[in-house]
C-alpha cells in the first residue's frame, strides 16, 4: 500500500482565465468526461458550495480535485485539477496555487479574445515556470473567431498557439483533445520521494470536528497518517491525522506521495497557524529550504463595520471570528465612532473581498450592519519624525502635526478596444491616474498601463470603467508602492454636528468637488425629518459645501375608511420598521446607505 | 350594553374612481345583487336586534362605495330598517355622490330618517373631476348640495386636494364656493396614491408633482385658513364643522366608543360583551382570550385583533390626538417621558388640563400617533 505512485502518470495543473471566459464550465466537463462526477450530480455540488461564489460566478477559495483519466495511450493518468480564485483581490492565493502545478490551461474566450486578466494570469503562470496549454473556448458560438484569438495569444502573450485546443465547455467539443494535450504537454512532477518532506499549503479550510484541513502539494517525501509534522513559518508541530484526496468528496488514502496533491487533516484548532504558502516538513527530519514565495496576506482596503443596533456588537465579533476560520486573510481591530458606537475596522484583500464578507455577515449571521466608506492604509509622517499607519479617517491627526501623507499606489493595466482609449484617459484624469505607456496588442485591442492611487480605485472606478467603455474594458492591477500626496480630511456635518463616520480622506484638488457631490447625494438619501437638516462639507473649520434636507411638511393619514383603525396602525408600524433600520445621529435618522454615499457620488 | 355606533357598508358604485382602493364594485343600477345585499343586511339587523346589540346605538352611518347608488326604494327600505333596529339614534349619516343623489333619493332619505348626507364633491372644477375619474360635473355637485340643504338635511362635503390639474387658485376657488353653499361640515383629504389603483399602477413609487408632500401640506393649510375664517372649525385631522355640526359618528371612532360594522367591507370595534354577541352574528369569529379588553375585526378579510387593556389605552391616546381637542393630560401621567418628549418635539402643547396637537402635530400626525401607539409595548 505504501507505494509511491509512478510520477510519470501524474499531471498537476490549474485552469486560468479572465472572468466569464468559461473556466468553471470546462472544469465541469473534465469532471464529467473522466466520470468523476455524473452530470446529474453537478448541480447538487454547485449548490453545496458557497452561495456568494455561485451568485457572482467567482471562486474565492482554492481547491484541488483528483480525476483519473484513461488516455489514448492506454494508461491511466492521475490529474490533480487545482482550482484558483478568479479575482485580482486574490493574486497571492492564485500564485500559491500555481506554485503547486507543473502546467496551466489558459482559457480564452473565442468571442472576446485576450483580456486583462488573461494577460495577468498568463504572466503569473509563466513566472511560476508552468507549461501553458492554451484553450480557445466557446467555439460553438456564431461570433467565435478562433483564428483571430490564436493570433492574439501568440502576439500578445508570446505563447506558441499552434497547439491551442479549440473547445466548447458548453457542448463538450474538444475536451477530449484538451485532456490529451495535458498528458503530452504538461510535464510530470519531479522531486525526491526519499528526501525529507517538503509540502506547500495551497489553502485551508476549517472543519468543526477535525480542525483545520490543509490542501497540500508534496514536492519531496511523503505524508502518512500519524506522521509528526511541522509548519515551518509558524514553527508549529502537529500530527497528520488523516490524508486523502478530493474526488470531489473527501476520500482518505494511506499516504500522499511525492508529486501528489491532496488534503491533510492537521488537528490544529487555530486557523491562524495554517497559512497559505507555508511549507510543511517533518518535525524531526526537516527539509533544508521552505518553498519560496511565502508571505503573509496583507489587507489593502479597510472599512468600518458597525451593527445598526449596538447591542449586536458581540454578535458581530463572533460572526467575524467564525468567518476568519475559513478566511484567515480577514483582519480587524475594534473601532469606536461617536456616531455609530462600537464596531470594527476590518481589513480586506480588495473590494470584492469586502463586499463578499459584508454580504456573508448580513446573510449568514442575520446582522443589520452599517459599512462606512472604504479607505486604504495611509502612511502619515508626523512632524516629530514618527510614521503612523492610518486606515480610518477619524484617526488622521490634525494637519499641524502632519509633515506629509503617503498613499498606496497601483500599477494597473486596462485592455480596451482603441475607440475607448479617450474615455479611459478621461477616467484616469478624473481619478488621479497617470498613463505610463500604451501598447497596441492588435487592431482590436490596446493595452494601457498607468499608475493610480489605490484610494481612487476603490471608489467606483471599476463600474465607471465598465460603463464608459460599454463593458469592453478589462482591468488588472498590482500594488506598486507608497507615494506622497496632498491629502486632506473632508468632514460632514449633519444639523451642525460633525459625523465622524462620514469623514473621508481625499486629494486636496478634489475636495471641493467631492464635498459638493457628497452633500447633494446625502440630501437624496436622508429622508425628510421633522426639522430641516442642513448638511455641510468641511475641511478643518472651513465649510466648503452645503445642502439642506427640507423639513417634513406632511405625514398623516387623513382618510379613515369606516373606522378601520387596524389598517392605520399597520401603516404606522410599517413606517416604524423602516425607521428601525436607520441610525439615529443626534436628532437625525440616517439610512445605512448614507455611510457609503461617497461611492455613489456622480462625476460631474 | 350594546354598541354606540353602527356602520353599514354599501359596496356598489357606478364606476371606480382612479384613486379608490376601497372595497366596492362597479355595477349597473338594476343589478339584482343589490337586492340580495339588502336582504342580507336586513337579516343581520334583525339578528342584532334580537341580540340586543343596537338598543343603545346613538349614531348610524351608511358608507360606501356609493350608498345612494342603491336607488330611492332600496335605500329607503335599508334606512327604515336601521331606524327600527336602532330606536335611539341622534344622528344618521349617508354618503352620497352628486350623480345618484336625485330628488327621489333625497326624499326617500328624509322620509326614512336620515339626518345628514356626506356628499362626495371632491372638487368644483370639471377638469379636475375628470382627471380623478369622477362621473359627475361641478355643476351637478352644486345643485345637489343645494337640494339636500333645501330638504333640511345637514350637509357635509368631501373635498380632495393635491390632485391632478389642481392649482393653488383652483383649490381656493373650490373652497370659497363650498363656503358659499353654506354647508355645515367639510372634510378635506389629500389624495393618497394607493397600490393597486389606476393611479398606483401609473405612478408606482414615484410621486407626481401634483401630489408632492409640500403641495399636500400647503393645500391642507390653505383649507384650514379659509374654512376657519368662514366659521368652519377644524375638529379632527380632516374634518371641519360649524358649531354643533360635528359628525358624532366620526368622533365615536376617535373616542373609544364601540361600533359595529355590517356589510362586506366593514370594520368593528367591540367590548367584551358586544363581541360575545357578535360571535352569534358572525360564526367565523373566534372566542376571545380572557384578558382581551377590546376586539377589532373586519368583515372583508375576517381578520380579528384582540387588544389588551394596555393596548386599548395606547390606542385611545393615539386616536384621541386626531381630534383638535386632544386628550386630558392626566391620561399621560403614567408616561411622563413620552409626554415631555412630545412637548419638546413641538408635536403637542398644553391647553388647560388637556394636551392638544400643535400645527406640526396635525400635519405630522403619524409621528405623534406612532409615539403614542408605541406605549402599548412598555409595561
Amino acid at each position: 500500500m505504501n507505494t509511491q505512485t509512478d510520477t510519470s502518470l501524474i499531471r498537476n495543473f490549474s485552469i486560468v482565465a479572465h472572468i466569464d471566459h468559461g473556466k468553471s464550465t470546462i472544469s465541469d466537463r473534465i469532471l464529467e468526461l473522466t466520470h468523476t462526477v455524473e452530470q446529474r450530480d453537478l448541480y447538487k455540488q454547485m449548490l453545496d458550495s458557497m452561495d456568494i461564489e455561485q451568485e457572482r460566478g467567482i471562486t474565492i477559495k482554492s481547491n484541488a480535485v483528483r480525476v483519473l483519466y484513461d488516455a489514448d495511450d492506454g494508461k491511466q493518468y492521475q490529474f490533480n485539477l487545482i482550482d484558483t480564485p478568479g479575482h485580482v483581490d486574490f493574486t497571492y492565493e492564485v500564485s500559491r496555487s500555481l506554485a503547486a502545478c507543473e502546467g496551466a490551461v489558459l482559457v480564452v474566450d473565442a468571442t472576446q479574445g485576450v483580456e486583462a486578466q488573461t494577460v495577468s494570469n498568463a504572466l503569473l503562470a509563466m513566472n511560476a515556470d508552468l507549461e501553458i496549454v492554451p484553450a480557445i473556448n466557446k467555439i460553438d458560438l456564431p461570433s467565435a473567431e478562433p483564428e483571430q484569438v490564436r493570433a492574439e495569444i501568440e502576439e500578445v502573450l508570446a505563447i506558441p498557439a499552434d497547439d491551442a485546443v479549440c473547445v466548447s465547455g458548453k457542448t463538450g467539443e474538444g475536451i477530449h483533445d484538451l485532456l490529451e494535450s495535458i498528458v503530452y504537454l504538461i510535464p510530470p512532477p519531479t522531486g525526491d520521494a526519499s528526501a525529507p518532506l517538503k509540502a506547500l499549503i495551497l489553502d485551508s479550510y476549517f472543519d468543526a470536528y477535525r480542525g483545520v484541513v490543509a490542501m497540500v502539494r508534496i514536492f519531496d517525501g511523503s505524508i502518512k497518517a500519524g506522521d509528526r509534522l511541522l509548519m515551518m513559518a509558524e514553527e508549529q508541530p502537529f500530527l497528520a491525522e488523516e490524508v486523502g484526496v478530493k474526488r470531489p468528496l473527501e476520500q482518505p488514502l494511506p499516504q500522499l506521495g511525492m508529486g501528489e496533491v491532496g488534503y491533510l487533516v492537521t488537528g490544529l484548532k487555530d486557523p491562524a497557524l495554517v497559512k497559505t504558502g507555508d511549507t510543511i516538513t517533518g518535525e524531526t527530519r526537516r527539509c533544508a529550504e521552505p518553498c519560496p514565495g511565502y508571505h503573509e496576506a496583507k489587507p489593502m482596503v479597510f472599512t468600518g463595520i458597525f451593527p445598526v443596533d449596538n447591542k449586536y456588537y458581540e454578535n458581530l465579533r463572533d460572526a467575524l471570528e467564525k468567518l476568519k476560520v475559513n478566511d484567515p486573510s480577514l483582519t480587524w481591530t475594534p473601532e469606536t465612532s461617536v456616531a455609530l458606537g462600537f464596531g470594527f475596522r476590518v481589513g480586506f484583500l480588495g473590494l470584492l473581498h469586502m463586499e463578499v464578507v459584508k454580504e456573508r455577515l448580513e446573510r449568514e449571521f442575520d446582522l443589520d450592519l452599517i459599512a462606512t466608506s472604504p479607505s486604504v492604509d495611509y502612511h502619515v509622517y508626523l512632524t516629530d519624525g514618527q510614521m503612523i499607519e492610518v486606515t480610518s479617517p477619524q484617526d488622521l491627526p490634525v494637519p499641524e502635526k502632519i509633515e506629509r501623507i503617503e498613499e498606496p499606489y497601483l500599477k494597473a493595466t486596462v485592455i480596451v478596444p482603441p475607440d475607448y482609449v479617450g474615455a479611459v484617459m478621461q477616467l484616469l484624469v478624473d481619478h488621479r491616474g497617470t498613463s505610463t505607456d500604451m501598447v497596441y496588442l492588435s487592431e482590436k485591442s490596446v493595452e494601457m498601463h498607468f499608475d493610480i492611487p489605490l484610494a481612487e480605485l476603490i471608489l467606483d472606478f471599476f463600474d465607471q470603467l465598465k460603463s464608459r467603455t460599454k463593458g469592453y474594458a478589462s482591468l488588472d492591477y498590482e500594488f506598486s508602492g507608497y507615494a506622497p500626496s496632498p491629502l486632506v480630511k473632508l468632514d460632514i456635518l449633519l444639523a451642525g454636528e460633525e459625523v465622524d463616520a462620514l469623514s473621508f480622506i481625499v486629494h486636496r484638488d478634489k475636495a471641493y468637488q467631492l464635498g459638493r457631490g457628497l452633500c447633494d447625494k446625502l440630501k437624496e438619501i436622508i429622508p425628510r425629518q421633522q426639522f430641516e437638516v442642513p448638511i455641510q462639507g468641511a475641511i478643518g473649520n472651513k465649510i466648503i459645501s452645503r445642502s439642506t434636507v427640507k423639513a417634513h411638511r406632511k405625514d398623516v393619514l387623513a382618510k379613515c375608511y369606516g373606522g378601520d383603525i387596524t389598517r392605520k396602525r399597520k401603516l404606522l408600524e410599517k413606517q416604524k420598521e423602516g425607521k428601525k433600520r436607520m441610525k439615529s445621529i443626534g436628532r437625525v435618522d440616517v439610512p445605512q446607505e448614507a455611510f457609503l454615499a461617497v461611492l455613489k457620488v456622480d462625476d460631474e | 350594553m350594546g354598541v354606540g355606533a353602527l356602520y353599514v357598508h354599501v359596496p356598489f358604485c357606478a364606476r371606480k374612481c382612479r384613486y379608490c382602493d376601497f372595497a366596492s364594485k362597479a355595477t349597473r343600477t338594476d343589478d339584482p345583487c343589490m337586492d340580495g345585499y339588502l336582504k342580507e343586511r336586513i337579516a343581520e339587523l334583525d339578528r342584532c336586534q334580537r341580540l340586543g346589540m343596537l338598543g343603545s346605538c346613538k349614531t348610524a352611518y351608511l358608507g360606501g362605495g356609493t350608498p345612494t347608488f342603491l336607488g330611492a326604494t332600496r335605500l329607503g327600505t335599508l334606512v327604515s330598517r336601521i331606524r327600527m333596529t336602532c330606536p335611539n339614534l341622534t344622528e344618521f349619516s349617508c354618503e352620497a355622490n352628486p350623480d345618484s343623489l336625485t330628488d327621489e333619493v333625497i326624499e326617500a332619505l328624509c322620509g326614512a330618517g336620515v339626518t345628514r348626507v356626506s356628499i362626495g364633491v371632491q372638487s368644483l372644477d370639471d377638469e379636475e373631476l375628470r382627471a380623478l375619474g369622477r362621473i359627475h360635473t361641478a355643476n351637478q355637485a352644486r345643485t345637489r348640495v343645494q337640494a339636500a340643504i333645501a330638504a333640511g338635511l345637514d350637509v357635509s362635503v368631501d373635498l380632495m386636494c393635491a390632485i391632478p390639474k389642481q392649482t393653488d387658485e383652483s383649490w381656493r376657488q373650490t373652497i370659497h364656493e363650498v363656503i358659499a353653499l353654506s354647508v355645515g361640515h367639510v372634510s378635506v383629504y389629500p389624495l393618497a396614491i394607493e397600490e393597486g389603483t389606476p393611479f398606483g399602477k401609473r405612478y408606482g413609487d414615484e410621486t407626481p408633482p401634483w401630489n408632492d408632500e409640500d403641495v399636500q401640506a400647503q393645500r391642507m393649510e390653505c383649507a384650514e385658513r379659509l374654512l376657519t375664517g368662514a366659521g368652519l372649525h377644524r375638529y379632527e385631522v380632516a374634518s371641519y364643522a360649524r358649531e354643533g355640526k360635528q359628525c358624532a359618528h366620526n368622533i365615536a371612532y376617535w373616542t373609544g366608543i364601540p361600533y359595529l360594522g355590517l356589510g362586506p367591507g366593514a370594520a368593528s370595534m367591540l367590548d367584551a360583551s358586544c363581541y360575545d354577541s357578535a360571535r352569534r352574528l358572525y360564526d367565523w369569529l373566534p372566542p376571545r382570550p380572557h384578558e382581551a379588553s377590546r376586539m377589532r375585526f373586519s368583515t372583508l378579510d375576517r381578520e380579528v385583533e384582540f387588544l389588551s387593556a394596555r393596548e386599548a389605552w395606547a390606542e385611545d391616546l393615539m386616536l384621541g390626538m386626531r381630534l383638535t381637542r386632544g386628550v386630558e393630560e392626566e391620561r399621560l401621567d403614567a408616561v411622563p417621558d413620552t409626554r415631555d418628549d412630545l412637548l419638546a418635539r413641538g408635536l403637542v402643547e398644553r391647553d388647560g388640563d388637556r394636551l392638544i396637537p400643535t400645527h406640526d402635530g396635525w400635519l405630522l400626525g403619524n409621528e405623534l400617533f406612532a409615539a403614542l401607539w408605541d406605549l402599548h409595548q412598555q409595561s
